[in-house]
């Protein structure tokens, strides 16, 4: 499982401010149907299949994600900032792995 | 010799659609989305774990010290590779240097066509983002020489079907579709300011030497190997077609 | 020897269509476990209640992707995200993938906007939807054609 990173916009943001969320993972997403071109064998499906999206450890948008979605995936959602903490997006795959990426939330004084 | 080019072109230009490729041609909405998934370019993290190896194994102190240069001129200078380096005796690009580096201290020596390399060389690069690419093909003996040579295997016609780089990449060809895909100038497209990039049909981090085999591939050309003086050579024939345009590390190519 | 490798070109340099290349090998298209075709995707989800075709669901995808590995997708809903009234979730599909299911976005007013982005994979030029279930549990849609570039050289 590769590493996987969150970015919050703008840089800069207020309390009661809505910011862009986006989320990167490296993953393979392999859908299991494509065949290895050296050795002709299947590739095993691998891919995310589920992403949550927490803050201060509450759930706030959560994704159910199929073989479909290019490899090395991206997400988008938007969050409104009610305080300062931190973002954690967790994700885990057809096999069982699993992985997290976090960003603080950081409101400037309004 | 630009006889047999023209001839080859005028070959192929049976194959490429007329200039109203307009069945290929993205919009400019289409291009902006295109243009917009940069700012969320999985190589940024590709590039990020360049910076953590690079910062283990060698560090911006080091690479300044064996170029010659001081630290604060290290991404000015970064942006004028490849270059003549004293040290190696040649023109050489910072993955060379790289290799030198590491060698020199008995370490491991990534491969030039490794992942591994691919990331240090992003990340070393992406140190001289913003800055113009300021490559200068007349600073020495070695860099003009390097530059002929790279003008050179540019134009020569090679392999399976006679063809060179100019016979897709020239002023006549620039525009039209080749197998759907419109064929674009090195030069405007900056192709030497924005590689190392992400692939999107290899889903991963290349370089623009590692572009350039795969191209040659598929024109039945026989594969220059990467950190050859040949394919050196060409690197800087290209880069200096972007001469001027920010660099912008990682890019996003099809 | 010039004939046969100038053939051999032709044959290589020929433009693709790209109608009909799919993005898997050419002979048989294997079937993954998760396949499922659009239809049964949406009367899954729906219940068989009907999904209004809606401009409030503003659906952005290329009309040309110059490769179908990664396609950018966005969907933006004009719609609140008010506690009791809300865009639940954000379906996306490619109608003729074998499997049509992409991602399956289950918002909150937490969100505050009803907007989802992603990347997919397209097997060939098809229609890209987004199906939008609104806390009220009514169905919106919206449906758009991309046209997959397949070809390159290298």
């Amino acid at each position: 499982m590769g590493k996987a990173l969150v970015k919050i916009k703008p840089k800069k943001y207020k309390v009661g401010d809505v910011v862009k969320v986006d989320f990167i993972a490296i993953h393979p997403m392999a859908t299991g149907m494509q065949k290895d071109k050296k050795t002709g064998k299947i590739i095993p499906a691998k891919y995310i299949d589920n992403v949550e999206f927490f803050f201060e450890g509450e759930s706030f948008t959560k994704l159910k994600v199929w073989e479909s979605v290019s490899t090395n995936p991206y997400f988008s959602v938007y969050f409104k900032v009610t305080k300062a903490g931190k973002i954690t997006v967790k994700y885990k795959d057809n096999t069982g792995e699993s992985g997290e990426a976090s960003k603080k939330i950081k409101p400037k004084a309004a | 010799m630009k006889k047999v080019v023209i001839a080859t072109t005028i070959m192929l230009s049976s194959y490429l659609l007329a200039a109203d490729s307009s069945q290929f041609n993205m919009s400019d909405k289409d291009r902006a989305m295109y243009q917009e998934m940069l700012e969320n370019n999985p190589a940024d993290i590709f590039v990020a774990e360049g910076e953590e190896e690079f910062d283990k194994l060698i560090g911006e102190k080091k690479l300044a010290e064996f170029l010659g240069v001081n630290e604060k001129d290290l991404p000015k200078y970064i942006a004028g590779f490849p270059r003549y380096v004293k040290k190696l005796d040649m023109v050489a690009g910072l993955d060379q240097v790289m290799q030198a580096i590491l060698a020199s201290e008995g370490k491991e020596v990534p491969k030039l066509k490794s992942k591994k390399m691919f990331k240090l060389l992003a990340y070393v690069k992406s140190l001289a983002n913003d800055e113009p690419i300021n490559i200068d093909v007349n600073a020495n003996t070695h860099i003009k020489e390097a530059y002929k040579l790279g003008e050179k295997i540019y134009n020569t016609p090679r392999g399976g079907r006679g063809l060179a780089c100019l016979s897709c990449h020239s002023d006549a060809t620039v525009g039209m579709a080749l197998r759907t895909q419109i064929l674009p100038n090195l030069g405007k497209v900056k192709a030497g300011a924005t590689w190392p990039a992400y692939r999107m049909t290899k889903s991963s981090l290349r370089t623009l030497q590692r572009r350039f085999q795969g191209c040659m591939k598929n024109a039945l050309q026989a594969v220059i190997p990467i950190g050859s003086k040949e394919m050196v050579a060409l690197e800087v024939y290209v880069t200096n077609m972007a001469k001027g345009a920010d660099i912008a590390i990682p890019g996003l190519k099809r | 020897m010039k004939r046969r490798e100038f053939i051999k070109g032709v044959v290589a340099i020929a433009p693709l269509s790209f109608i009909q290349v799919d993005l898997f090998a050419k002979a048989e298209k294997p079937k993954g476990k998760n396949a499922m075709d659009i239809k049964t995707a949406l009367k899954e989800l729906t219940a068989e209640k009907e999904a209004k075709d809606s401009d409030k669901v503003k659906l952005i995808v290329p009309e040309i992707a110059e490769n179908g590995a990664v396609v950018p997708v966005k969907v933006e809903v004009d719609h609140p995200m008010e506690e009791k009234n809300y865009v639940k979730a954000i379906h996306i599909f490619a109608t003729q993938n074998s499997n049509v299911r992409c991602v399956d976005v289950s918002l909150t007013p937490k969100n505050a906007k009803a907007y989802f982005a992603t990347r997919v994979k397209l097997g060939k030029s098809q229609d890209v939807m987004a199906l939008v279930e609104l806390s009220s549990g009514e169905f919106l849609k919206a449906a758009k054609p991309v046209k997959v570039t397949i070809g390159g050289c290298g």
